[in-house]
């Protein structure tokens, strides 16, 4: 450990601390481009480089953060501080689980930085995606990069030492028109996984002039199409939807913080309580879910998280039954004291800051379902009688327990009797969790499975946003509300 | 110590621009900021953070470029590096379809009026002993508290290298959120408050609000509501996240200009809304963080955007005025609404059991989780009741309804939906905590009635 971060850390333990980690960013780039209708309206290059302290003293928390190198005494301080002010008002003192004390390294699997990609082939894309997207029934246009690249240098009193290299890639084409009744539909792309490595080297020509293409196309069809009935079928969520639904409705909900009250003030709490884990029939027997930072080559694998803990892969749903939690050091300690017993053996290691002047929560993972045995979506679709294929993410609003949601997509199309039948407009559906998980009835093979992307989760106070994934295949739940 | 001057600093920056040929415009933020977390009665965490930012806009023609960076101020060397880094980048960038302004700013403009020192420095002794007034009494073995006090100053400079004037601002801020929730059966209450100064900070406020609420959900019935409509009435966190809304799809020239806004250009000088809704913009607008400049030191002007319900234009920033051939309107910074009160005198929560005894049944809604835009050009907004809502009857009785999910058209919340306004206004606090600090907050009437307001989803429980 480089003296000055243990020469610190020593001072905090000496002076009263139970627990002290460091992260240190020496490095953290990251562009964002916004092309729209051929403008290019944001074109941005942004840096910084901070350290941020944690301090456990009196069982509470204190933190402090700062981009000046030279105060690096006094922000310790005031972590201290901040720690020992804020177990004034503290029942119950603050333990952590124990971690295998680990020294590792991870860097993101990138081939070609995306932050150091010349900013004229950055532009290029865009303007080339603009020009495919300039097409008849498109009014709007809009390409956008945002790109990061940064390195996180972890130490703490017990020994732990992690360094990280951290690269992301976010691009995303939107177009949208006036449907019949003159209002605006849309229709976007995200990529989901492509390949095995995820810098600028996706970026490949022939795909996105494809997806431009398709977006444009799947556009125009909703911009004709009737609307969206009103009733109750079975809805068959593409990947680029499900991602959002796990995301909210199992990804949020199952954040031990979460479900301990440690986000009421903000995002929420959870309908889960601790006497349901083993227990609670969350889905039907096609469901299983699992925590997976191992899944390759998503932003919800990091090798380490900010405490220190090992990426690891974790069930959270077991046919059905709710089995885990999202957890860290803190959050499994103070559930086992509730419950009486250990339900959770350690922490699950998801504990992640989205940078130097920001606290670690416990943050999703990937998230994923398991790819199931009902084939492909064709095949899925060929034994549903009533029913919509429902994609893309619109709109999403959820319950404050997460009990109960509603979804707007951008493009869905019915289907009878096993046929595929027209596209409809302004598709949205609602419903309540559970009920509604319990309602899966078909679940789409390998075949399916995508890993999407998330670039931009938000939680916590100081409030922040990371970067995670979600693997999930076609999913079919039956008796679901669907309507404008 | 005495901290480094913001305006030298950027004085000298804006002397190695000119020297290095950079047209360009710079801006330096500067925020100390203090949070203190609540969760199950503790303080989860306690964090402080002094962050200065740059950000350099250059320019040349048609083609524009920004570099951002998070830095300490005596670092020389990485303030002219995000000069440096902006012009390079200028040769890379696009031309746009039009020539944006550059910023040539006349005069010196300062505001910090409001800035109150004690309220931006505001010890942990001083948060704890108000936390501490605010729930005295009301925590238990089942009911405990979450929240935060987030507390701070923010100042902002920015100038060009057309002349030597700058623009500036400092603020002090706090935005307080009190959550006490029932840990078995998962109901929530809430208390927030937004402040400028010391003095806006109000702990009897918030306890007498929190006991009241606390004696309603531990003495009174739960109910689960029937789907369908119910005339409600919403409390100001309710209604600054409609206004929010409003204002953004309403109002926002960029919005209108795109195909993507509530209102067309036609719409200016029609009745679009109720005649009891006027919102105001502007620097009069007390308590909302109102600037008296824009960022190119134009004064900005008090006006009503809707006037009694009818539409008086649309608002442009500088770059959407360039893009679309608009006349700028001083909306380039954080905007100051308020939605006018009313004029019944009801003004607080308590008035309605009295209200309901005359009117029939009320809904009071005072906070939506979670809104969600089904349809911007239709104004179509979903969003959740949470943290406090109440049924008062007709008989006198008061129950507590499990969170209901509304999914309404804003022309129909402002609009054939709208009953009346209160005369009481509150200010409610928008301030989030993502990026930069920049305290933004609304004027609102401290209830709304609308009727017909439809139930969609109806929770079975907490």
């Amino acid at each position: 450990m480089p003296t000055q971060w243990k020469t610190h850390l020593d001072r905090l333990m000496a002076r009263g601390a139970s627990y002290a980690d460091v992260r240190y960013y020496p490095r953290h780039d990251s562009n964002m481009l916004v092309m729209m209708n051929g403008n290019l309206m944001a074109f941005q290059q942004s840096g910084q480089s901070g350290f941020g302290v944690r301090v456990l003293a009196d069982g509470a928390w204190g933190f402090a953060a700062s981009s000046d190198l030279n105060s690096i005494s006094a922000v310790f301080d005031q972590a201290l501080s901040n720690a020992k002010s804020a177990a004034t008002r503290t029942a119950r003192p603050v333990r952590l689980s124990d971690k295998e004390l680990l020294s590792g390294q991870f860097t993101s699997p990138c081939v070609m930085d995306p932050t150091q990609v010349p900013l004229d082939e950055q532009v290029g894309f865009l303007t080339r995606m603009d020009g495919l997207m300039n097409q008849q029934g498109v009014v709007q246009r809009m390409g956008f990069i945002m790109s990061e690249s940064k390195r996180i240098e972890y130490y703490d009193t017990e020994g732990g030492r992690t360094e990280k290299e951290i690269r992301e890639l976010f691009p995303n084409l939107m177009v949208q028109g006036l449907d019949t009744d003159r209002q605006m539909q849309s229709r976007h792309y995200s990529p989901p996984r492509l390949g095995m490595t995820r810098g600028w080297e996706i970026m490949q020509t022939e795909h996105f002039d494809a997806q431009a293409a398709r977006i444009v196309r799947e556009l125009n069809e909703t911009l004709s199409a009737p609307p969206c009935p009103r009733d109750v079928r079975s809805v068959i969520l593409m990947p680029d939807i499900m991602f959002l639904q796990v995301h909210e409705t199992i990804g949020h909900p199952l954040e031990l913080d979460r479900i301990l009250g440690y986000e009421l003030s903000y995002a929420g709490g959870s309908f889960v309580r601790l006497s349901d884990f083993g227990s609670l029939r969350y889905g039907s027997e096609m469901l299983n879910v699992r925590a997976d930072a191992l899944l390759e080559n998503s932003p919800g694998s990091f090798g380490f998280d900010d405490e220190g803990v090992k990426a690891q892969n974790n069930m959270l749903i077991k046919d059905g039954i709710l089995v885990g939690a999202i957890t860290s050091r803190q959050m499994v300690m103070e559930a086992n004291e509730k419950l009486g017993r250990e339900e959770f053996t350690g922490s699950g290691g998801t504990a992640r800051a989205s940078a130097f002047n920001r606290a670690p929560l416990e943050r999703m993972t990937n998230i994923s379902v398991d790819p199931g045995t009902d084939g492909s979506l064709e095949d899925i679709i060929s034994k549903t009688e009533k029913g919509i294929v429902l994609s893309g993410d619109k709109s999403w609003s959820i319950g404050s327990n997460r009990e109960q949601f509603h979804f707007a997509n951008h493009y869905g199309y019915l289907v009878e009797d096993g046929q595929k039948k027209g596209v409809v407009r302004s598709c949205a559906y609602s419903g309540d969790t559970l009920p509604f998980y319990n309602s899966l009835s078909m679940v789409g093979d390998a075949s399916t499975w995508e890993v999407q992307y998330v670039p931009n989760c938000g939680k916590g106070m100081p409030s922040q946003v990371m970067q995670l994934g979600h693997g999930v295949p076609v999913c079919r739940f039956d008796n679901v509300k669907v309507g404008e | 110590m005495t901290r480094p001057d913001l305006k030298a600093a950027l004085l000298a920056l804006r002397e190695y621009a000119l020297q290095q040929g950079v047209k360009a415009h710079l801006s330096l933020h500067r925020e100390d900021s203090h949070l203190v977390r609540l969760a199950n009665g503790n303080v989860s965490l306690n964090t402080t953070e002094h962050i200065t930012s740059l950000e350099v806009t250059a320019f040349d023609g048609p083609r524009s470029a920004t570099s951002q960076r998070i830095l300490d101020l005596s670092d020389t060397q990485a303030l002219k590096a995000t000069v440096d880094q902006a012009q390079a980048m200028l040769a890379h960038a696009s031309p746009l379809s039009y020539t944006p302004t550059f910023p040539v700013i006349e005069k010196d403009s300062h505001h910090s009026a409001r800035y109150d020192e004690a309220l931006a420095y505001l010890s942990n002794e001083d948060i704890l002993a108000y936390i501490q007034q605010s729930v005295s009494g009301l925590e238990d073995g089942d009911v405990t508290l979450g929240g935060s006090f987030s507390v701070g100053s923010t100042e902002e400079i920015t100038l060009s290298t057309a002349t030597p004037h700058a623009v500036s601002h400092r603020f002090s801020d706090a935005q307080v959120t009190l959550v006490l929730a029932s840990e078995q059966d998962k109901w929530e209450i809430n208390a927030e408050q937004s402040a400028e100064v010391l003095s806006d900070l109000k702990p009897q406020a918030m306890h007498a609000r929190l006991a009241y609420l606390k004696d309603k959900y531990t003495t009174c019935s739960a109910v689960r509501l029937p789907l369908g409509p119910q005339r409600v009435v919403f409390g100001p966190a309710a209604i600054a996240e409609y206004l929010g809304f409003l204002t953004r799809f309403g109002l926002s020239g960029w919005f209108m200009k795109q195909g993507r806004g509530i209102h067309k250009a036609r719409d200016v000088g029609k009745q679009v809304l109720s005649p009891l809704v006027t919102v105001t913009e502007g620097p009069d607008n007390q308590g909302a963080f109102p600037l008296p400049t824009d960022r190119y030191g134009r004064a900005r002007q008090q006006q009503a955007w809707y006037d009694a319900g009818v539409l008086t234009g649309f608002q442009y920033d500088q770059d959407t005025a360039d893009e679309f051939g608009e006349q700028p309107t001083g909306h380039d910074l954080g905007p100051s609404f308020a939605l006018l009160p009313g004029d019944r005198p009801h003004t607080d929560m308590a008035d309605l059991q009295t209200l309901a005894r005359e009117e029939g049944d009320l809904l009071y809604v005072p906070y939506l989780h979670y809104t969600g835009v089904v349809s911007a050009t239709q104004g179509l907004i979903t969003g959740t009741s949470r943290f406090g809502a109440l049924l008062f009857k007709q008989d006198g009785s008061i129950q507590v309804p499990y969170n209901v999910r509304f999914t309404e058209k804003l022309a129909d919340i402002f609009g054939t939906k709208l009953q009346w306004l209160s005369r009481g206004q509150s200010v409610y606090n928008l301030s989030d905590t993502y990026g930069q600090r920049n305290p933004r907050a609304l004027l609102v009437p401290s209830l709304m009635c609308c009727d017909g307001v439809k139930v969609e989803i109806s929770n079975s429980s907490y």
